[in-house]
């Protein structure tokens, strides 16, 4: 072959040779062709694949689900029996079950013979239906013929059809003895149709009857029933079954299980994986596990759990709300749990942690300052309020008084300049120019009575700014003390030490540190402003020496320690406040911790503080920004006086001054002899140190330093310092906080760090590193340790971050983490506004309002202002005994239904109920003006009207203690209860934050506002008797209730029902007397007083007075008018008839004041009182274990 | 990045496939058999239950009981003039109104002392005011037993027990009122009774699932009968302070057998230190045979 191509290959004409390596030819492509067909079969299978289950991870999850709930639901299926079983047995059920029985077998017979009847007239009815209905369907056709023919044929039908009608058919009835034998009647059309309409009437007569005989027993079986299910925990059998069921028909598709809210465009898929949220079990990780109930839970099982909070979602349901508006995350993505829980890079807003779960809340509710259930996200704004933030940052609701002064003062001043710009024009108008006309004179005169009438209309505006103003002053606080009184107050060369390092001195306590080189080393942290530190600690605490109230207070000697140590524990101090060292602490975190207070201040001072700690040094006008001293008062010829009530105005341009101290500290009404018992009390826990001598205090250069220290600090946001009265916070604003976007949170040098995992601070020492370059991680590193993204940069020393660091428990971090993480606004919101906590409707919103002012003031503290709140008090070590409780504070769940609104206001007022303020003010006023010694204080402290018969009390005479501090009204009181140690103190709200909390508690209880009461039917003297009899014989109210009498109040537990009447609302007074536990569990009032005859409550008393049988109406409603109408006449007449009668030789009650009186004698009383016996001496016994009825 | 997450669905989607089918494997495996949950009833106690007695003695000068004021309600004195406290009611240093109990502890078989069968007696336990004062003072009873209340005071009494783990309720009982009956579904030891009109006034009830239980007579001597052979947490609890003063040891008792268990109180004497650890030699002869 290869020789002939050889030869031929001159002769033939040269073919393109053929490469011996041709790709095309000679090498097989099958290889390529292969592996490409491969890789497409690969490809189309993995995209198969991916289709069907890469793509749809949560199609195995639904699988899971449903085999492990199936296995579930049938492993509780017997015990569920069980319970049915078990409510089945029990006797009510048993009881129930009778009952119905019973009913029904009584109507057996009736019913019996009803069927019987039934079944026969059905049957005559069967024998007639037929023929009637024939005879009438012949004539319907007949009279189809009478209207349709014409003429004569009419008449020819008409008479068919009357020939029809006397037709006589017959009829085969039953016979009578069901012998199946019938009887035939001959009958006409109109007989017919008589015989069947009576059969069918009879029927339904029959039936009727039948119903009413049965209606008994159905209803007890319904009984039994609704027993039957609310006695049964969980779901019984048959619903287990249902349940089951629906899972044997799950759909394994998204549509069905994807929430979908077209009106606020809401798609949310998170239910496709977690299928058992809104099951109606609770479901828990253990029951879902993958190797059975009970045994140890996977990953998958945790997804699979129901929601912890059920009672939120009802609230909140997911139908409404979808699941991502509360916790972020990306609703719609299914394909893997990272992406649809948002923990993907791409997707800005990540799901909340667990911790933080409460952060969804805060977007909706960012308007409450407590809202129910949501306790972390309550207790981060708590810290919010109480630690100080406010005083820096801004944040909308936190600390309005502030802002809503400044903004009053700025309108006044804009109305101001308006009506001096109007003045200047009325002048302009009134004096036109002489060339103008008379036309154009009119013109302007008219104008310029104009504007005189809108100068008017501005005047009255700026009366109301002022007003409101007088309030907001009034309302004002500050989280730290008034540094005006250092000098007063403090030991100076405490000061710096203080300064440098709070913490050391008081651990926990609200004071931040600002000075990082006194912070332990130990953190890792360089050390920041060692350079400086100690200068600057130094310039500070020289202006505040320097700009200090300078002065001298009534000197006091020391006190009873023993005395004081009780007043202190049982007066209410610790609801507030705590005492003790490190692991001894009690009491509460409201306040500062009081155990070295001995250490640092003037004993002077502190009684001074305790027996009012709103009573300022000296006033301070906002319009002179300035402190005003006795000369601006003596110049206008006025007593130096000053308060919130009558002398609130500057004498030297009427502005509003500011008059107390901005403390939210109650005034506890304490005698000067109580204030410092309790001071010296206090002075003894502690023996103060030798500091270290301080004169360079005194320095004026470091003065200078030290106000623009002030500034750049900005102690003023805390503290009142003299000369920063109208400085403004210096932090940022922080209402929104939590939407700024990632980028422009400065994690400066930590970025990477942040981004890696790597954490300087290790915060979550028992959880693995994670990455914490999120919102999350900024706010906990920064208020943890706010100068850490400052670590590493160079910066100018003024130009550093200047938060200071706060004392913080891993709790408190993660509450304000949670707080600020959930602080969006509305724009930075996953959900739409209009879904936003808004309420419309004013009870909710006086809720709203009135919790700012219940926060505020810790009125939690002492009372339980909520069903299932526990006080501070409550707690406490001295109230856990049966008779303790007796002595706490009033519940107040029921506050708005027990009294009436206006008495509530006068009871906040003033607490004290004496009513002699003005009386007292006036004393004051003329021994200040005086300026002698005081006139004695127990002028003032008349008791009222003979309500409390132990109430008033003389208070010593200022000589013997040597106290110069002012008169107290209602010294030593308590205007409803003076039987309890604890005392409601007069907190001086002004009308603004009265109004509120009337409102509040109003609200709280779902009262009508205004409360206008029903009228009281007048009482009969028959009436009058009956009630006295039961007063006094049957229920011996007068034992425990107090009458005025001093010998037995002395013994009284519960309030005077002499109150009743202006104070109580009839028909809470009502539900009370019935059952006070319902209303105040524990109480020392009983139950059982009254049993029920009937639809009447009568007195429950084996052998009642004659009289009340005779009486036939309502004897609890009897009483309640009684109560009501009760006058002091009337109670003398009972306290006459009583039979409890107070015998003379018991010995006379001793009052808590009395004490005061006889310093020098003590009485055994006192004796008794400061030994702390567990046993009770006889006199004191009854008064310490009474208990307050809680009328 | 794309490849990276394919790999991982892939790996995630056979994973979750193969638990998936072997989770279907495994259901045809497991037959219907549902968790044991063990009876809630329990075995009956033994016939052959053994007696813990002892005595109760108060160390040191008990403080003198003191009169009481009865003014508030003058019934009281004219009934019971001499009315005076019974917190420390000692008599020749011998301490009454102790309750003791049982505590903790197993039978020689293992089983605990709640889990035998005990059922309530059908009698309720009484409790009277008399002369205004609770009678007994310090009273025992068994979970779902009655109590009965009775006032036989010319007077009004109210009953209010301070429970913490029962409901609490405070009823009026004028005089020649019925008896109240009541029940306390949960043991507690002890629940504090008092009436608010009388402050003086208190009772104590120790309420338990089982009968094992005493309250000291007046020579200070307590008995417990039918205690199931094992060993036990005896516990003696006296009132005073919040939550009264509860001192334990342990006992062993055998089958018919007699242990002795005495308890002081008042001021500790020097060698008893640590009273929970205290071993009490109060064992039978024949048992200690018989291991």
């Amino acid at each position: 072959m290869a020789d002939s191509s050889e030869a031929n290959e001159s002769l033939v004409k040269k073919e393109p040779e053929v490469p011996a390596q041709d790709p095309i030819v000679s090498r097989s492509t099958s290889g390529i062709m292969l592996i490409c067909a491969l890789l497409l079969t690969a490809s189309l299978a993995w995209s198969l694949y991916d289709e069907a289950f890469g793509q749809r991870p949560w199609k195995g999850m639904q699988q899971q689900f449903v085999s492990r709930y199936t296995k579930y639901l049938k492993s509780i299926k017997t015990q569920a029996g069980k319970t049915e079983a078990e409510v089945k047995e029990s006797p009510e059920y048993q009881a129930l079950e009778a009952e119905a029985q019973s009913a029904e077998e009584r109507v057996k017979p009736d019913i019996a013979e009803i069927e019987h009847r039934v079944v026969k007239t059905q049957s005559e009815l069967d024998a007639v239906t037929e023929p009637f209905q024939n005879q009438r369907g012949k004539l319907t056709v007949i009279n189809y013929n009478v209207e349709i023919a014409a003429g004569r044929a009419k008449d020819k039908y008409r008479k068919q059809a009357q020939e029809k009608r006397a037709e006589v058919v017959d009829v085969d009835l039953p016979s009578a003895e069901d012998s199946g034998k019938t009887i035939t009647q001959k009958v006409n059309y109109d007989q017919l149709e008589k015989l069947f309409n009576d059969l069918r009437e009879e029927k339904a007569k029959l039936l009727g009857q039948k119903a009413e005989l049965l209606k008994e027993s159905t209803e007890l079986r319904k009984k039994r029933e609704a027993y039957l299910k609310h006695h049964m925990t969980g779901l019984g059998p048959v619903q287990i079954d249902g349940l089951v069921k629906k899972m044997e028909q799950f759909d394994y598709s998204i549509l069905p299980h994807q929430i979908s809210v077209n009106e606020f465009n809401i798609v949310d898929r998170c239910e496709v994986c977690h299928a058992g949220i809104r099951e109606p079990l609770d479901l828990r990780a253990e029951d879902l596990a993958p190797g059975g109930p009970g045994k140890k839970p996977d990953s998958l099982a945790r997804a699979f759990v129901s929601h912890p909070n059920r009672e939120i979602l009802q609230i909140h349901t997911p139908d409404r709300f979808g699941c991502a508006s509360c916790h972020w995350g990306n609703g719609r993505a299914t394909t893997s749990d990272e992406k649809g829980h948002g923990r993907h890079k791409f997707w800005l807003w990540p799901m909340f942690e667990k911790e933080n779960t409460e952060a969804g809340c805060q977007q909706c509710h960012a308007k409450d300052r407590v809202t129910q259930g949501a306790d972390t996200l309550n207790l981060g704004r708590d810290l919010f309020a109480q630690r100080g933030c406010m005083g820096c940052h801004r944040y909308e609701g936190f600390d309005h008084e502030t802002d809503a002064l400044g903004a009053a003062r700025q309108s006044i001043s804009q109305l101001e300049d308006q009506i001096t710009g109007n003045q200047k024009q009325i002048r302009l108008d009134e004096n036109p120019s002489e060339g103008s006309s008379d036309e154009e004179a009119q013109k302007m005169l008219a104008q310029s009575e104009a504007l005189k009438v809108t100068n008017s209309i501005l005047a009255a505006r700026i009366d109301q700014l002022n007003l409101q103003s007088k309030y907001l002053m009034q309302d004002q606080k500050k989280v730290g003390p008034n540094l005006k009184d250092v000098r007063l107050k403090l030991r100076k060369e405490w000061v710096p030490v203080w300064l440098s390092n709070p913490q050391g001195f008081r651990p926990g306590t609200k004071m931040p540190t600002f000075w990082r080189f006194a912070t332990p080393a130990d953190n890792g942290l360089p050390p920041m402003r060692d350079k400086d530190g100690e200068e600057q600690i130094q310039a500070i605490a020289a202006y505040l020496w320097q700009d200090g109230f300078d002065g001298r207070l009534p000197q006091q000697q020391r006190g009873d320690t023993a005395h004081g140590k009780d007043l202190f524990e049982t007066r209410g101090c610790l609801g507030c406040h705590s005492i003790g060292d490190e692991d001894n602490k009690i009491g509460g975190t409201f306040a500062a911790n009081l155990q070295k207070v001995g250490e640092k201040a003037n004993f002077d001072y502190i009684v001074r503080w305790i027996h009012n700690p709103r009573e300022r040094w000296a006033p301070y006008c906002p319009k002179e920004r300035r402190d005003l001293t006795e000369e601006d008062y003596k110049k206008h010829s006025l007593p130096y006086v000053f308060d919130t009530e009558l002398h609130s105005r500057c004498p030297n341009d009427g502005a509003e001054l500011q008059v107390q101290n901005m403390t939210v500290m109650p005034n506890f009404r304490l005698s000067e002899t109580d204030a410092r018992d309790i001071a010296t009390y206090l002075f003894s826990l502690s023996s103060p140190p030798q500091y270290d001598a301080a004169s360079f205090m005194d320095s004026p250069e470091l003065r200078e330093k030290g106000h623009t220290l002030i500034k750049q600090y900005g102690c003023a946001g805390c503290h009142e310092i003299k000369g920063f009265e109208d400085e403004q916070r210096i932090g940022k604003e922080l209402t929104v906080e939590g939407a700024t976007p990632i980028e422009r949170l400065d994690f400066a040098l930590l970025t990477k760090k942040a981004e890696e995992g790597s954490d300087p601070l290790n915060l979550h020492k028992e959880e693995k590193e994670k990455p914490w370059y999120n919102h999350k991680g900024f706010f906990e590193h920064k208020i943890t340790e706010p100068s850490i993204y400052d670590q590493g940069k160079e910066k100018d020393p003024k130009d550093r971050l200047r938060m200071p660091q706060p004392f913080l428990t891993p709790e408190w971090r993660n509450a304000l983490t949670t707080f600020l993480l959930g602080s969006v606004g509305a724009e930075g919101s996953n959900v739409p506004q209009s879904l936003f906590f808004n309420p419309q409707d004013t009870r909710r919103q006086d809720i709203q309002n009135g919790w700012w002012v219940i926060k505020k003031y810790n009125c939690m503290g002492c009372h339980q202002v909520q069903v299932g709140q526990r006080s501070v008090v409550q707690d406490l070590p001295f109230y856990q005994t049966p008779e303790g409780k007796d002595l706490l504070p009033p519940r107040l769940s029921s506050e708005g239904a027990r009294v009436d609104p206006s008495w509530l206001l006068k009871f906040l007022h003033d607490p004290s109920l004496s009513g002699e303020k003005n009386a007292a003010q006036n004393a004051a006023i003329n021994s200040a003006a005086q300026s002698a010694s005081q006139t004695t204080t127990g002028a003032n402290a008349k008791p009222a009207g003979g309500l409390n018969g132990n109430a008033g009390g003389t208070p010593a005479p200022p000589g013997a203690t040597g106290g110069h501090l002012k008169a107290q009204p209602g010294l030593d009181r308590n205007g409803v209860r003076p039987y309890l140690k604890f005392r409601m103190p007069t907190f001086n709200f002004s009308p603004n934050e009265l109004q509120t909390l009337v409102r509040f508690f109003m609200a709280m209880s779902g009262q009508q506002e205004p409360y206008i009461k029903e009228p009281l039917q007048p009482l009969s003297e028959q009436e009058k008797l009956v009630a006295r009899q039961m007063f006094t014989s049957g229920t011996p109210c007068l034992k425990c209730h107090i009458t005025g009498e001093a010998t037995h109040d002395a013994k009284a537990i519960a309030p005077n029902f002499l109150l009743a009447s202006e104070r109580l609302k009839p028909e809470w007074t009502f539900r009370w007397l019935l059952d006070p536990s319902q209303i105040s569990p524990g109480t020392a009032m009983p139950s059982g007083l009254f049993r029920k005859d009937g639809e009447r409550w009568v007195i429950n008393l084996p052998n009642p007075p004659a009289s009340a049988n005779e009486y036939h109406d309502d004897h609890a409603r009897l009483l309640v008018r009684y109560m009501m109408l009760l006058n002091p006449d009337e109670q003398r007449r009972l306290l006459a008839t009583a039979p409890v009668a107070p015998p003379a030789a018991a010995p006379p009650a001793q009052k808590a004041q009395v004490r005061t009186k006889s310093r020098g004698g003590e009485t055994t009383l006192n004796r008794a009182r400061r030994t702390k016996r567990p046993t009770l001496v006889e006199n004191r016994g009854v008064r310490t274990i009474a208990r307050p009825a809680g009328m | 990045m794309f490849m990276k997450q394919t790999k991982v669905w892939l790996v995630l989607t056979i994973a979750l496939s193969l638990l998936a089918f072997a989770s279907a494997c495994s259901k045809t495996e497991t037959t219907e058999s549902g968790p044991a949950t063990p009876k809630a009833t329990g075995k009956t106690p033994p016939s052959d239950g053994g007696t813990v007695s002892g005595t109760i003695a108060y160390n040191g000068a008990a403080p003198a009981p003191k009169k009481i004021d009865t003014s508030a309600d003058p019934v009281c004195g004219q009934k019971n003039p001499n009315l005076s406290t019974e917190d420390n009611a000692v008599t020749n240093g011998k301490l009454a109104n102790v309750f003791v109990y049982i505590k903790d502890g197993a039978a020689a078989d293992g089983t605990k002392v709640d889990g035998y069968a005990w059922t309530a007696p059908s009698a309720p336990a009484a409790l009277d005011q008399n002369g205004c004062h609770y009678r007994p003072h310090v009273l025992g009873m068994m979970t779902g037993q009655k109590l009965s209340i009775t006032n036989s005071d010319p007077t009004q009494h109210n009953i209010h027990p301070t429970p913490k783990n029962n409901p609490e309720w405070n009823q009026t009982q004028p005089n020649g009122a019925p008896p109240i009956e009541k029940t306390f579904a949960r043991s507690e030891v002890l629940i504090p009774v008092k009436c608010n009109q009388h402050p003086w006034m208190k009772a104590y009830i120790g309420v338990l699932k089982h009968p094992l239980f005493a309250v000291s007579a007046e020579d200070g001597s307590f008995t417990i009968k039918g205690v199931p052979a094992g060993t036990y947490t005896i516990a003696a609890w006296h009132e005073g302070g919040a939550t009264g003063t509860e001192k334990t040891m342990q006992v062993t008792v055998a089958a018919n057998g007699t242990a002795k268990a005495d308890f002081a109180f008042g001021e500790a004497p020097v060698a008893s230190g640590n009273s929970g650890l205290q071993m009490m030699p109060a064992l039978d002869v024949p048992m200690m045979g018989r291991h």
